[in-house]
């Protein structure tokens, strides 16, 4: 995979300088009029060492982030728009690459991306031959004006494009790499002949395609992953290489929080996305789905879209990537050669390997039981968020109508819940990252922190399920509460700061795991 | 876009009925046009020459838009295809299919890829072990197979073997190694089966995979 390190390192040298604004922040976090009424209220929260910049971006900013790169392009090797259009999304919209290439040899980098070289004419309506043309698919003859040709010399009737197109937009879910229906002609079919000849459903799924292979195709940024949530995420502080020793929990414009590393739903600090992903494949063993998935999918080694072999030989082409690689030993087809059935040596090999594994998975599966009950545990009482805010609620007005305190005043409690359900979503994942953490002195500085946490947070759960029963009481609770509440966002400060500064200063260092 | 596909399809059986000089046919099976069987002859100077291999043709809804199906109804000895079930490891058949591919360039397709196997892109791993281990033992194996199989000389008749090849030459392996160890007493069907999956041949016959042999029959 160092091949994939190093394009890492090309697409993202520049970004890293990037300077942290804070406005972006302050613009994407939940408005929230408690906070800004509350007399304790928090100042907005200090921007750690481990912690990442990120803008939210509407569907309509990455149309105009496209369009600005196309304009750019555009005026810069003097091509028309779907030209331009049609170079970067080969180039995977790496201007300078695409310049650096275009400069070089032009006709290459156009004949490379699927374009027509500069000298032939693009198309043919101005010497469009008279008569009858008759279709090399579905052999039905035509007139010309209802027949098209890309400038490649390979007419079809238009009927037949847009059933090729349409087929290829629905069915295959294609966009940026439909190409000439002629057998072995790589060219590319342009955005406004597309839009031209589908009907409007199919070409408004076809830029949403080309939209989604945008974002995808980009390293910084990532879809929301929130039903019905249709911001983007753009952050270029969480490159892949970097994602051993970070953790980058953003929120999006929704309100929910998500993992820009791995697209996670919601914040899984302190555990690195490498982790979550080992965790939830192991958590979901028992389901039906993900024994079939196991049985049958292998993850795409470059891209790790899950993919289902149903048929043929063992030469795979991701269908999301272009990736080619061995289906038995999922390294990359290039370096197959003659040497193919070597592949078999590695199956004998990692059938032994299979048996030695089950007889261990046996002996770990007590320890694993320890670590996913707590996992559980924490996972299940968040699920309970919704009950215990009514209950809160319910008793501050309790509280305001017996002890004479002001709505104001009362507030506490509900920041005290808040800090219990952020201290147990860390907690979930401490469980987590303690079950593949392996023994040393930093497991038990972790381990420390993790008990202390999980204590504090009892406390405060149990004070917070107290009885009101006088007004006396209330003034005491309500300190008791309050300090809790301070101890319990310290501590878990404490818990956070250990690991996710740990990770940059690698003392819990990939190999630990 | 049905009739489309109809008319597409009448034609194409039509336009291969007409030319003579390709030798390659395409007949219905029953009253649907989308069910066919093609057949062409065994390319000269390969070991399937003299044979006529069958092809099951399933076309799709979608076609010309989606590629057609294909698999040999004749028993073929190819690393690109599969011996058991007549799979067909071809490009043109999966990503590669373009709509202008017609039937008959496609049964021609397949007619040069008996000319030149691919086996590094196998459909079946055992026979190319066979074809990458010693050509001269695959051309022979793949050669009696096409005498077993392949010499219908019209279509429509079940595979009966023209000439009675052993099993052993059947599974391209030498009948001094198969009786080699049928004389220790193991049933001459194992025998065969361990070879053929251990590649014992040619330069594979040494000392080691004698002892990989013997292990893997005492199992």
């Amino acid at each position: 995979m160092s091949s994939d390190g190093d394009n890492d390192d090309f697409l993202y040298e520049d970004e890293y300088d990037d300077e942290f604004d804070q406005d972006d922040i302050d613009s994407t976090s939940e408005p929230d009029v408690y906070d800004a009424m509350s007399p304790a209220m928090e100042e907005a929260p200090q921007k750690k060492p481990y912690d990442v910049s990120w803008k939210v971006k509407t569907l309509q900013e990455i149309i105009d982030m496209q369009n600005k790169e196309i304009t750019k392009v555009q005026s810069l090797l003097e091509v028309p728009a779907s030209s331009a259009a049609i170079l970067l999304r080969h180039y995977v919209w790496n201007s300078e690459k695409l310049q650096e290439q275009f400069w070089n040899d032009p006709a290459q980098a156009l004949e490379a991306a699927g374009l027509s070289p500069p000298s032939s004419p693009t198309t043919h309506t101005s010497t469009q031959p008279t008569g009858v043309f008759e279709c090399p698919i579905c052999c039905m003859e035509y007139d010309y004006p209802s027949t098209y040709s890309m400038g490649c010399d390979h007419r079809f009737c238009k009927d037949c494009w847009i059933e090729y197109l349409s087929g290829k937009i629905k069915g295959e879910g294609e966009s940026a790499k439909i190409q000439c229906m002629e057998s072995g002609c790589k060219r590319i079919v342009r955005e406004e002949i597309i839009d031209d000849l589908v009907t409007h459903d199919i070409s408004k799924r076809y830029h949403n395609l080309l939209n989604a292979a945008f974002v995808a195709d980009s390293p910084t940024l990532r879809w929301c992953p929130h039903p019905n949530c249709e911001y983007i995420i753009e952050c270029s502080q969480a490159p892949t290489r970097m994602l051993n020793q970070l953790v980058p929990t953003v929120q999006c414009k929704c309100g929910d929080d998500l993992c820009f590393g791995c697209g996670y739903s919601a914040s899984h600090r302190p555990v690195l996305c490498r982790i979550v992903k080992l965790w939830e494949k192991k958590c979901a063993d028992d389901s039906e789905t993900a024994n079939w998935l196991q049985a049958n999918t292998k993850e795409c080694s470059k891209c790790q879209s899950t993919i289902e072999k149903n048929g043929g030989c063992n030469h795979m082409t991701c269908k999301k990537c272009k990736w080619e690689f061995c289906w038995v030993c999922m390294g990359p087809w290039s370096e197959h050669g003659t040497s193919w059935y070597q592949c078999n040596r590695f199956d004998e090999k990692s059938g032994i390997d299979a048996r030695d594994t089950q007889a261990k998975s046996r002996a770990s599966l007590e320890r694993y039981l320890h670590y996913f009950n707590r996992w559980a545990n924490h996972e299940h009482s968040a699920k309970l968020d919704a009950e215990f805010y009514q209950k809160t609620e319910k008793k501050m007005e309790q509280m305001q109508n017996s002890g004479n305190l002001s709505w104001i005043e009362v507030q506490f409690a509900k920041q005290a819940v808040d800090a219990v359900i952020k201290a147990r979503i860390t907690l979930k994942w401490s469980y987590c990252m303690a079950f593949y953490l392996k023994r040393n002195n930093m497991t038990e500085l972790f381990e420390d922190n993790q008990r202390d946490l999980e204590r504090a947070v009892e406390n405060l759960g149990y004070l917070l399920e107290q009885n009101i029963s006088d007004t006396d009481s209330i003034a005491k609770l309500r300190q008791d509460i309050t300090n809790q509440a301070a101890y319990v966002q310290k501590r878990h400060d404490i818990l956070m700061d250990d690991t996710l500064r740990g990770y940059l200063e690698v003392s819990y260092s990939a190999g630990d795991w | 876009m049905s009739d489309a596909r109809l008319r597409r399809v009448q034609k194409e059986i039509k336009d291969c009925a007409k030319d003579k000089t390709s030798n390659i046919s395409i007949d219905m099976i029953d009253e649907s046009p989308f069910h066919l069987i093609g057949a062409f002859p065994g390319p000269p100077d390969t070991p399937y020459e003299g044979g006529y291999y069958e092809v099951d043709i399933a076309i799709p809804d979608a076609y010309p838009f989606q590629p057609v199906k294909m698999k040999f109804i004749t028993k073929v000895y190819h690393p690109n295809v599969s011996s058991a079930s007549g799979a067909i490891c071809l490009d043109i058949l999966k990503d590669a299919w373009s709509p202008v591919l017609t039937l008959k360039s496609t049964l021609i397709s397949l007619q040069s890829l008996l000319c030149e196997p691919v086996p590094n892109d196998p459909q079946d791993a055992e026979v190319a072990k066979h074809y990458l281990a010693d050509r001269n033992s695959f051309n022979a194996t793949a050669k009696h197979w096409a005498q077993a199989y392949a010499q219908a000389p019209a279509h429509k008749k079940k595979n009966e073997p023209g000439k009675v090849a052993t099993d052993a030459e059947l599974a391209g392996l030498s009948e001094e190694n198969v009786v080699g160890f049928t004389d220790m007493g193991f049933s001459r069907d194992q025998v065969i089966s361990i070879l053929k999956k251990l590649n014992y041949r040619g330069n594979n016959v040494n000392p080691q995979s004698y002892n990989a042999v013997l292990e893997e029959l005492l199992k």
